[in-house]
């Protein structure tokens, strides 16, 4: 049995050939049973199958158990490998569908195409597969499946060589240690080799114990001789006989093949005694580790190996001089051991041919988190960051806004999206402050608090610290602290100067690397995201809506004018709609317009679709503001007494009508200068009627009129003097962005090419231009949907260019669906370069554009490419490619104004430079939502009511009660899973016909349906 | 030796040395907490990070060696900040309640913060208390002032040998636990308090000294221990005349290098006990009356007068005390010489070590230890036998432990009892009580027959071998086992890996040398030494370790009636003619009686002077002893308690404790160190050579002595091996004996080049194996023996006037073997009686398997006077009786 020779270890794999090759003239069913597979149910197939072979009688079929391929996205998984080659994989498996496969695919010849999985697709085939190649190839627990595909053979070869050849290889190759801190394996291996002793040791650190970090373990599971093998060489190299492997006892399945593999090597000879007959003597033993983080340091490891207490000392000495038992010791990763069988089998210049400048190879990444495709991945050192998380993974599931990657656990950091086009690389990575640790990838969404990320971390350091150094032991518990004040809203302003000191002196000064790293997810995301910090610590707000402090429901804190949703819901739910309008209305001045276009971020941090939907709140609130109309019920919070400091608004917009409103409830007098001849700025001259009908949009403005707000219409504001010296006090710019990007080509001044906002503004006015037949229109924002479909309904076939793909369209994605619907092309990918024409645009030359590098909002930015243009025939051009504030006069006025047009202000308290002067709403912002604008208006009521009052201005806004009322209690009926009611919509082919609403509003009972289905978050706060 | 620079100045150091003490050593103060020279470095308080050109991120200097041509900067701002930062979280992690802690002004981490001025903490403190540990008698923990530097926990792994403290937890729960997280007394600590002393801060305090003062009202003494002979440097801390607490001194010259046991540093409060005897008392009329030491001086000298005029010059008797200092008793041995001129004079050595001094004599030429006391850090392997080290010599035994748990010490024990030490011995011979000599002989026997003596030290330097080859050729293995009750594996075992290390030592007690054949056992154990060439070199040697803390100086004195001071025979005429010169008197120059003359056989003295001994108490067959020294017509006792013994005299002189006096002590190995007054007498109690000074003086012999410096001048001149001690070369620390001229180094190492017999060859002396005196029988079926405990000396008469160590060890507890308790229907707790042919004790049971079955043990160092039952038959050679054995009769009584 014992292979005792090079010739011996060529015989068996012959004879090993020789089975296979009779084993493939068999259908193989191979099921995936990594740790992951067994607990999504992959038992429960195999059985299946089993079951299958033994009542249909397969018996040309031969069932396997591999370990897994690393698809976590697609568990459980099964390949069926034909003879002739064909490889087909399933996944999501179960039971039932097992049959369909047995009985169509076994039986019948056939891939059941829809529960097979297309492999050429970039999870894939941009994969580079090395250490994991045999991962789900071969049976884990037969050393002859390993020896089948060359196993053992770089053992043989590597003892025929010198150690110092060996060494040479290896330090050739570039190899950097797999384990986190890239040391150059072969620099280590020689130092040990250099060390004058009597014993010498090699280690393998098998203590993954990152958060979310699992390829040791899969590794293990797959291929357990990679690492034994290269184990050996590495004990031939050095002059080590024994090795030990330093595995977490939570790994029984890594643990119990583990010990097969072992047993097996030891069984053929290829560990023990006199080696392949080289003299060489190599055991290994494992020892399981009992759980403790701290022991993946290497000298804590080297302690808990000789039984002592886990901590770690300092070094020098390294192990690779003084190590276990005192003895010259080399500690490597199972990730670089496993790479050592394939640099000596297949050289190092091989080995090297792929990866980065600085890292050579592959490198296994754990995906996990907020992402499409979770899933291990073995990909070349150098790929970009954003090719890993967009293109393998298929980036944020959900529709959500990515965020950041977390890399390297807790001893790393968070990488943003701005720099997703860094390779990665041990270099680049430090150069953000970043590790790559064991190769944890955690992707985080725009659901994820940064404050929150740093503090979960160092809870985890925390509570793995082994204690003994005093920066680890008392400074992430000082750390938390602050975090934790910061979270519940406590923090102070000299909390990030104190936050920093404070890291900083436990990165410096802390014994070992957990303690030296512990600090870095806090510093990294202090350093990428620290506008989070600052709006937990001045404004009291967790943007992403986790610090639970800090809101009453989720739903609230993401709904700029903080709405009491689920108190409005409750009281639809009861049918008390007229109360639930009254809640609305404490702090929404215009829900009829909201309800109808009001971009509901709400709905996105709904709890509601943890369980299947969320919750359709904006079409609740529309019913309730309709049924407010319907009945004649005329409602606005009770105003405080009447003030005599008169306050100027300049613009009639959302944030305009948003600080009056706010203004007047306290009592001010409040008058509203209005440009055109008609009140409502952008929601009367740039939202299209179908979306929002504007006699509804009068009707509300009226109701204001009611509270004591003039408003002036025509009267432009050139001179800020004049307002204060007719004996305003304070004045409030909310001049919107009425201005268009020009996009710079020849033909643009050809008549027929219109600019987006003048288009709308046209038409709103009730002077549509003469569109023609063929109309295209430029951009992908929501302005340039509206103008696509406005032109639809002007009867053009219509065309929108956008120079991106259509996901990274900024406009609201049910908006492009409807445009889609009603017939609009899009050319996506495309960008005008020449607008011709004689008298008027005749056509439009587009030009392809291909995609490159990340942008920092995650989406490729395209270039040109060249020698693709094309012609499109178009009797109106609309170019809607940006808003832009008109503040050309302002600026003469000592307020300061960006380059762009926008007013500069305060972020918090919207002041500009000019006392008394305050802006917001899309003049600060540029084009944003009507919500957003109403909210930087009431912010900036809030800063003026300061200000008038001689207080100073509060970065944090505590808007007052103005009426308390009664919500019902929540249901304490179990909520079942329930679709959202859906909403009714025109007919997209009649719809164009005419200006229309789209959107039918729910009936009553549709409302108290879906007002039902809040889960009442509010409870209990 | 290379050069470094640090802060720009260069500093010489040997290379490898520790990078913090090099730049202590230059003046150079590093902030730290968690070193401490003598424990292994740890480098966790990170207080001491450095910047060393070279290496990457900050050093810390206690874990770095230095290296040629290194650059160090010790502080800049960024470091200074760090520490700051680092210092600030510190003392947010616990309450430091500095205003009434025991360490306020001896406390490191509070000079830290002064030193970088920190008043304001910016951040919040833990205000989570956690509980006192105050279980134990002598050691308050306090985890709220802890700083988890892990000193204790080092000092009792690495100083104490234990590891009772270790670390728990993890992260901020991380603490210093004890035991298994139990109170400290539930666990097997044995109050050495290495720990206290190694605590930067007041989280490991003294209980006793709790408020009893602070640091800066202190006077700090080092003095000698007056305890054990293993001659422990400490240090007295008094405040006003009261002894407040002790420190293990750390220089470099203690040879304790800051150890200490628990009498050592807590079993000192008997010099302040209220019990303490304060004035001269003279008994009237059966009870005791207080006295001026005029009166009471001269009564005793008229009544010494009137028994020698009447009864004759040898009928006066004297026993002297190895407490007493060097000083005292040379001038005790010259009162007894010069105004009695007779040799009466013994220690209680002729109870306990007599055999040795006379083996060890006739086999090298001096009765001492051939090597230091300490075992040398070359020794590979270590003999102790009949010798409960971790009781007799514990801060020794804490040393060899950790040397055993380190793998650099091969423990080979000899013991019939299951002892602490036993469980880290390599190899355990358990012989029945009084069989030394056979299983001695059978592992000569092996050595000869396996051909692994050194035949050259043996052909060199010794003589006697064939006599010794012929005798121990009967000791076969097997033989030995039947007579022992060792299996003969071991005893093969035994002798083969003592003849195999290079360098073994021999460390022995009294379970060698208290048995009618002591002597004989003892040269069997000086034969194995020389057969197998360990002997005149580091790490060898033949050492027996005495009980008390001057046996040297007392044995060296010549309080014994057949030497004078220097081990020269009285009745050498030079010797005696030197003497009556320097004395002025005229001397007896016969023999004169043992301890064992004195007081086993009536009417052999009249009048007995005792200083500072309690025989009443220590002695075999008490009966007996009681009944010849009642009947003496008078007796004097100097001491410092009221002891049995006081009891009996007519007079009584109260006498100084060490702490109260000047003077030297000669350790079991030769050192002779200085002992330092810290307080004042008691009372209107005198030093011991105030007193027999004063005696002398009434009975016509000058002694006119100022301070004891001027006793040690004329010892000095008078003996030999003392030539070259004084004072003034005291005070730079201690000297090994002989030391015959002022520029003489001391002799550490006995017999390098040859011996002090006539031939200058040592001498083998085989002996037969001899059953002891009374074996059990069917009436007294068990073996009955006796030893020591840590926690009390001399018969427990100061020890249980401490509160620690009484507190600790109240009681003397008979151990019976679980199989012998289960027949005789014992419990713990219960009682028996104890009953030899001559007489009977009470004693409480504990059931243990430290004692083999058909054995029982005891302590003695309560009221229970366990001597009542001891045997008195004596060493033909020696005198000294079978103290260790003897037949009794076990009853329980319901």
């Amino acid at each position: 049995m014992a292979i005792e020779s090079l010739p011996d270890l060529e015989a068996w794999q012959k004879r090993v050939n020789e089975e296979k090759t009779a084993l493939a003239e068999n259908i193989r069913v191979v099921v995936h049973q990594g740790t992951c597979g067994i607990a999504s149910g992959a038992g429960q197939i195999l059985k299946a199958f089993q079951d299958a072979r033994k009542t249909r009688w397969l018996k040309s079929v031969v069932i396997q158990e591999h370990s897994c391929i690393g698809c976590c996205y697609l568990e459980p998984y099964a390949s069926i490998i034909e003879p002739e080659g064909r490889s087909t994989l399933y996944a999501y498996l179960t039971p039932e569908k097992v049959n369909d496969i047995v009985e169509k695919h076994l039986l019948g010849g056939q891939v059941v195409a829809e529960y097979a999985v297309d492999t050429d697709t970039p999870f894939f085939n941009r994969q580079e597969k090395r250490i994991t190649e045999l991962l789900g190839q071969i049976d884990p627990f037969k050393i002859e499946d390993y020896i089948f595909h060359d196993g053992y053979q770089a053992l043989a070869k590597s003892l025929r060589m010198d150690q110092e050849a060996v060494l040479a290889e290896i330090k050739d190759s570039g190899l950097r240690g797999r384990g986190g801190a890239g040391f150059p394996t072969g620099v280590k291996w020689t130092f040990a080799f250099q060390a004058e002793a009597d014993q010498k040791y090699m280690v393998c650190n098998a203590d993954e114990g990152d958060p979310g970090a699992y390829m040791n373990r899969a590794e293990l599971e797959g291929n357990p001789h990679a690492l034994l093998e290269g184990m050996a060489i590495g004990g031939y190299a050095i002059g080590a006989n024994k090795g030990y492997i330093y595995i977490r006892a939570e790994y029984p399945l890594a643990v119990e093949t583990l010990e097969n593999a072992i047993a097996q090597a030891k069984e053929f000879g290829l560990l023990g005694q006199n080696i392949l007959g080289s003299g060489l003597d190599f055991d290994i033993e494992l020892f399981l580790g009992s759980g403790a983080f701290v022991c993946g340091e290497e000298t804590a490891l080297l302690a808990s190996l000789e039984q002592k207490r886990g901590t770690p000392r300092p070094r020098p000495p390294f192990p690779a001089h003084k190590g276990l038992f005192e003895k010259p010791t080399v500690l490597n990763n199972v990730g670089t051991l496993s790479n050592i069988p394939l640099i000596m089998r297949k050289g190092a210049e091989w080995w090297a041919a792929i990866g980065s400048e600085s890292t050579r190879g592959t490198k296994v990444f754990s995906l996990t988190g907020q992402i499409a495709r979770p899933g291990l991945i073995e990909v070349p050192m150098g790929i970009s960051l954003g090719e890993v998380v967009f293109d393998i993974g298929g980036g944020v599931p959900g529709g959500k806004q990515f965020k950041a990657v977390q890399l390297g656990g807790p001893s790393g950091g968070c990488v943003p999206a701005r720099h997703l086009n860094m390779p990665i690389d041990y270099e680049s990575l430090k150069e953000i402050g970043c590790i790559m640790g064991s190769g944890a990838m955690v992707i985080l969404d725009e659901d994820a608090c940064m404050v929150d990320t740093a503090k979960f971390f160092l809870e985890f350091d925390r509570d793995e610290s082994c204690g003994q150094c005093l920066p680890c032991r008392r400074g992430l518990p000082l750390m938390i602290d602050m975090l934790e004040r910061i979270t519940r809203g406590e923090g102070k302003s000299t909390d990030l100067e104190d936050l920093e000191n404070l890291a900083t002196t436990v990165q410096k000064t802390a014994l070992c690397a957990l303690g030296q790293t512990a600090a870095s997810p806090t510093l990294s995301t202090m350093r990428h995201f620290r506008d989070e910090y600052e709006a937990h610590i001045i404004q009291k707000h967790c943007p992403a809506g986790v610090c639970a402090a800090l809101f009453e429901t989720r739903c609230r804190n993401a709904c700029p004018l903080h709405q009491d949703i689920p108190g409005y819901m409750a009281l639809a739910r009861a049918g008390r709609f007229e109360e639930a309008y009254r809640v609305i209305k404490q702090t929404n001045p215009l829900p009829l317009v909201l309800g109808r276009v009001c971009h509901h971020p709400c709905e996105q941090k709904c709890e509601r679709q943890m369980l299947d939907e969320p919750l359709s709140i904006r079409e609740v609130k529309r019913f309730i503001a309709d049924y407010a109309y319907q009945q004649g019920i005329e409602y606005h919070p009770p105003q405080k007494d009447p003030r005599p400091e008169a306050v100027a608004i300049v613009g009639s917009g959302p944030a305009g009508l948003g600080a009056a409103y706010d203004l007047a409830l306290e009592g001010f007098p409040v008058t509203v200068y209005e440009a055109l001849p008609v009140a409502g700025g952008m929601m009367a001259v740039g939202i299209p009627e179908y979306r929002l009908p504007m006699n509804i949009l009068q009707y509300e403005i009226e109701q204001l009129k009611k509270m004591g707000i003039k408003i002036q219409l025509d009267s432009p504001i050139d001179n800020l003097e004049q307002l204060f010296e007719n004996g305003c006090q304070a004045v409030f710019l909310g001049v919107g962005a009425h201005g268009e990007r020009n996009m710079g080509i020849p033909g643009e001044e050809l008549p027929g090419v219109y600019q987006g906002t003048e288009f709308l503004r046209q038409f709103q006015s009730g002077r549509p231009p003469a569109v023609g037949q063929k109309v295209v229109v430029v951009g992908g924002g929501n302005s340039a949907v509206d103008c696509a479909r406005v032109a639809r309904r002007l009867g053009a076939t219509v065309r929108l260019v956008y120079r991106r793909e259509k996901r990274d369209m900024p406009a609201i994605e049910e908006e492009i669906a409807a445009a889609e619907a009603e017939g609009i092309v899009l050319d996506c990918l495309s960008q005008p370069v020449t607008i011709e024409g004689q008298e008027r645009v005749e056509k439009l030359v587009c030009r392809k554009m291909a995609l490159g590098e990340f942008d920092a909002s995650c989406r490729r930015r395209p270039s040109i490419l060249e020698g693709t243009d094309y012609t499109l025939e178009a009797y109106t051009v609309i170019e809607s490619i940006g808003q832009v504030p008109r503040t050309e006069t302002l600026a003469q006025s000592g307020v300061q104004v960006e380059k762009n047009g926008r007013l500069r202000v305060d972020p918090y308290t919207l002041e500009t430079d000019r006392a008394g002067v305050f802006g917001g709403g899309d003049a600060v912002t540029g084009p944003r939502t009507v919500a957003e604008a109403v909210a930087a208006g009431q912010r900036a009521a809030f800063s003026i009511r300061q200000y008038l009052d001689r207080e100073p201005i509060s970065p944090v806004m505590a808007r007052p009660d103005f009426e308390k009322y009664q919500i019902p209690l929540a249901s304490e009926e179990e909520p079942q899973g329930k679709a959202r009611v859906p909403v009714k919509e025109s007919d997209p082919q009649n719809r164009i016909n005419g200006f229309e609403e789209i959107l039918h509003a729910y009936s009553q009972d549709e409302a108290r349906q879906e007002a039902d289905r809040c889960l009442r978050c509010d409870t209990g706060r | 030796m290379v050069t470094i620079t640090v802060d720009g100045k260069k500093l010489e150091a040997p290379a490898g040395a520790n990078l913090l003490d090099v730049c202590r050593e230059n003046g150079i103060d590093i902030p730290h907490l968690c070193h401490k020279k003598g424990l292994s470095p740890v480098g966790v308080c990170r207080l001491c990070l450095v910047k060393v050109t070279g290496m990457r991120g900050l050093a810390p200097a206690c874990c770095t060696q230095v290296k040629e041509d290194m650059e160090v900067v010790t502080e800049d701002e960024e470091i200074h900040e760090l520490r700051r930062t680092n210092l600030e979280m510190l003392l947010s992690e616990h309450e430091h309640n500095c205003l009434t802690c025991e360490s306020n002004g001896n406390c490191e981490l509070e000079d830290l913060v002064y030193r970088f001025g920190i008043d304001t903490v910016r951040f919040p403190a833990n205000k989570e208390k956690m509980p006192l540990d105050d279980s134990s008698l002598s050691i308050i923990r306090d985890p709220n002032k802890c700083v988890l530097c892990g000193r204790c926990v080092r000092a009792c792994r690495e100083i104490a040998g234990r590891s009772i403290l270790e670390f728990s937890g993890r992260g901020p729960r991380v603490a210093v636990i004890a035991g298994l997280n139990e109170p400290l007394d539930q666990t097997a600590c044995t109050s050495c308090g290495a720990c206290i002393q190694a605590c930067p801060t007041g989280a490991l305090t003294e209980k006793q000294a709790r408020f009893q003062g602070r640091n800066w009202e202190f006077h700090k003494v080092r003095t000698t221990c007056a305890h054990c002979a293993g001659g422990c440097q400490l240090e007295l801390w008094t405040k006003g005349n009261q002894l407040v607490k002790v420190y293990g001194v750390e220089a470099e010259d203690a040879i304790n290098k800051g150890h200490a046991c628990v009498k050592g540093r807590f079993g000192m409060d008997f010099v302040n006990s209220p019990e303490r005897l304060t004035d001269p008392l003279i008994k009237r009329n059966g009870r005791f009356e207080k006295a001026d030491w005029t009166e009471a001086l001269a009564l005793v000298a008229g009544r010494f007068t009137e028994i020698k005029e009447k009864y004759g010059s040898d009928s006066l008797g004297a026993v002297a005390s190895p407490k007493n200092t060097t000083e005292e008793c040379y001038l005790l041995q010259k009162f007894v010489r010069a105004c009695w001129q007779n040799n009466n004079i013994d220690w209680c050595v002729r109870f306990c070590h007599s055999p040795t001094a006379v083996a060890l004599t006739r086999a090298f030429g001096a009765g001492a230890n051939t090597n230091p006391i300490n075992v040398d850090e070359q020794t590979e392997l270590l003999m102790v036998i009949g010798l409960n080290l971790a009781h007799n010599y514990p801060v020794g035994a804490d040393r060899i432990r950790r040397r055993v748990q380190a793998d650099q010490l091969d423990l080979l024990f000899v013991d019939p009892r299951k002892l602490e030490m036993t469980s880290y011995a390599d190899l355990w011979l358990r012989p029945q009580p009084g069989s030394e000599l056979a299983w001695i002989n059978a592992m000569m026997h092996v050595i000869i027959h396996e051909n692994l003596y050194d035949e050259a030290f043996v052909r060199n330097r010794t003589e006697g071998f064939e006599e010794l080859k012929r005798v121990v050729t009967e000791y076969p293995p097997e033989r030995a086992e039947e007579i022992t009750g060792i299996p003969r594996e071991k005893i093969i075992e035994g002798a083969r890996r003592y003849a195999r290390a290079e360098r073994a030592a021999i460390m022995y007690g009294m379970g060698v040398t208290q048995h009618i054949n002591g002597t004989a056992n003892v040269s069997g154990l000086c034969n194995l030494a020389m057969l197998t060439g360990n002997l005149g070199r580091e790490g060898v040697g033949v050492n027996p370790v005495a009980k008390q803390t001057n046996s040297g100086g007392c044995g060296d004195m010549g309080n014994v009636p057949n030497l004078f001071p220097g081990a020269r025979p009285v009745t050498n005429m030079d010797a005696n003619k030197m003497f009556e010169q320097a004395w002025g008197k005229e001397l007896a120059a016969e023999s004169g009686k043992t301890l064992s003359d004195m007081l086993l056989i009536p009417d052999n003295v009249q009048g007995l002077y005792i200083v500072g001994a309690n025989p009443l108490r220590s002695s075999p067959n008490l009966n007996l002893i009681q009944q010849v020294v009642a009947e003496m017509e008078f007796v004097v006792v100097q001491d410092i308690f009221m002891t049995k013994t006081a009891e009996m005299a007519d007079v009584i002189l109260p006498a100084a404790t060490f702490a109260e006096k000047d003077g030297s002590f000669t350790n079991g190995a030769r050192l002779v160190q200085r002992v330092r007054q810290a307080v004042a007498p008691v009372g209107n109690s005198l030093p011991d050579w105030q007193i027999i000074s004063r005696l002398s003086e009434q009975m016509g012999l000058t002694a006119d002595y100022r301070h004891p410096s001027e006793i040690m001048d004329e010892i000095a001149s008078l003996v030999p091996p003392y030539g070259g001690i004084s004072y003034q070369r005291l005070e730079n620390g201690p000297i090994c004996l002989p030391c015959p001229d002022p520029d003489h180094p001391g002799t550490p190492i006995l017999w390098k080049e040859k011996f002090n017999t006539p031939s200058g060859k040592g001498q083998f002396y085989p002996a037969e194996y001899s059953p002891p005196a009374e074996m059990p029988d069917t009436e007294y079926p068990f073996i009955f023996t006796t030893g020591k405990a840590i926690w009390h000396m001399h018969t427990g008469a100061y020890t249980q006037r401490s509160k620690v160590l009484s507190g600790l060890a109240p009681l003397d507890i008979l151990q019976v073997n679980p199989a012998d308790g289960e027949k005789l229907d014992l419990r713990d707790d219960s009682r028996v009686r104890v009953i030899s042919r001559r007489g009977e004790i009470t004693l409480p049971v504990i059931l243990t398997d430290c004692v083999e079955q058909g054995t029982v043990y005891t302590t003695f160092y309560s009221d229970v006077p366990v001597n009542l039952v001891t045997i008195d038959a004596l060493d033909p050679v020696a005198k000294v009786p079978e103290l260790k054995m003897c037949a009794v009769r076990v009853e329980k009584i319901s």
